[in-house]
């Protein structure tokens, strides 16, 4: 029987498809990923003009905020010692009912 | 290398090394098996990978081509890597074409067949395969061409119209 030409070769060898991957293949090899560890260690992706609108909002809200105002107190009246006085009578005097002996 | 790396570089090439591993081994546990091998090798040991020496798709393919080869000396101990005749099969006349065709690349002793299935399916030079299956580019050129010389012969009976007949193809 006459060989395939070069071309009719070429031409069968190509109807011969492979499948693709299973989607199983990714489950065996890649890493878990657990919700937790994504918590702690995990990355986000933000572009950039997002992020600049983000922290310009952040900027704004810091610099415009109402400052709160201080809550009106009495005024503290300074304590001076001025008025003390120092004790004159050092004697003691005890004063007793008079039913009681002693 | 990174996780990041690592999902990276299985997302682009495992459709390559899968379907590589479906080719040469013929069926798709022995794929699956054969592609998550090749992976796991390359997350235990990046340091292997060389971007001087090719890309990582073909690193991945070079992997995946030795563990097929060891799968397939565990099941054909006795079998010729590359010296043995090809002779077609009965089996070819009730496939369709591409059936056909799989069964025929199947009947390539291994050397040819990875060696074909590397240049014609996922198209590396020469010298890519060359170091792929770690061989002269002379031999990967011989075995190559014996290759294709044998599918004609034996794919010959699927000549447009025609039908496969029993052993009429030597």
């Amino acid at each position: 029987m006459e060989l395939l030409s070069e071309k009719e070769l070429n031409d069968l060898l190509r109807r011969w498809e492979a499948p693709a991957a299973p989607p199983t293949l990714a489950a065996k090899v890649l890493p878990r990923r657990s919700s937790w560890r994504w918590v702690l260690a995990g990355t986000i992706r933000v572009p950039v003009p997002v992020g600049l609108a983000l922290l310009a909002a952040m900027a704004a809200l810091l610099l415009l905020r109402p400052q709160p105002r201080p809550a009106a107190t009495a005024p503290v009246k300074p304590v001076s010692l001025a008025d003390f006085q120092p004790v004159r009578q050092l004697e003691p005097r005890i004063i007793r009912r008079a039913n009681e002996s002693n | 290398m990174t996780e990041a790396e690592f999902r990276s570089a299985f997302e682009q090439n495992k459709d390559a090394v899968y379907r590589f591993a479906w080719r040469m081994a013929g069926s798709a546990e022995a794929a699956e098996d054969i592609a998550q091998e090749a992976f796991l090798t390359l997350l235990r040991q990046p340091m292997r990978f060389d971007p001087a020496r090719g890309s990582m798709r073909n690193f991945l393919l070079a992997i995946a081509r030795n563990l097929a080869l060891k799968r397939w000396r565990e099941e054909h101990r006795f079998d010729e890597l590359e010296d043995q005749a090809v002779m077609p099969s009965a089996d070819l006349e009730n496939r369709e074409t591409a059936g056909a065709v799989g069964a025929a690349v199947a009947l390539l002793p291994h050397l040819q067949r990875e060696v074909l299935i590397l240049a014609e399916y996922e198209e590396l030079s020469l010298e890519e395969i060359a170091r792929a299956v770690d061989a002269e580019v002379g031999t990967v050129k011989s075995r190559l061409f014996r290759a294709r010389e044998n599918l004609r012969r034996v794919l010959a009976p699927l000549r447009e119209g025609r039908r496969l007949t029993h052993g009429t193809s030597k």
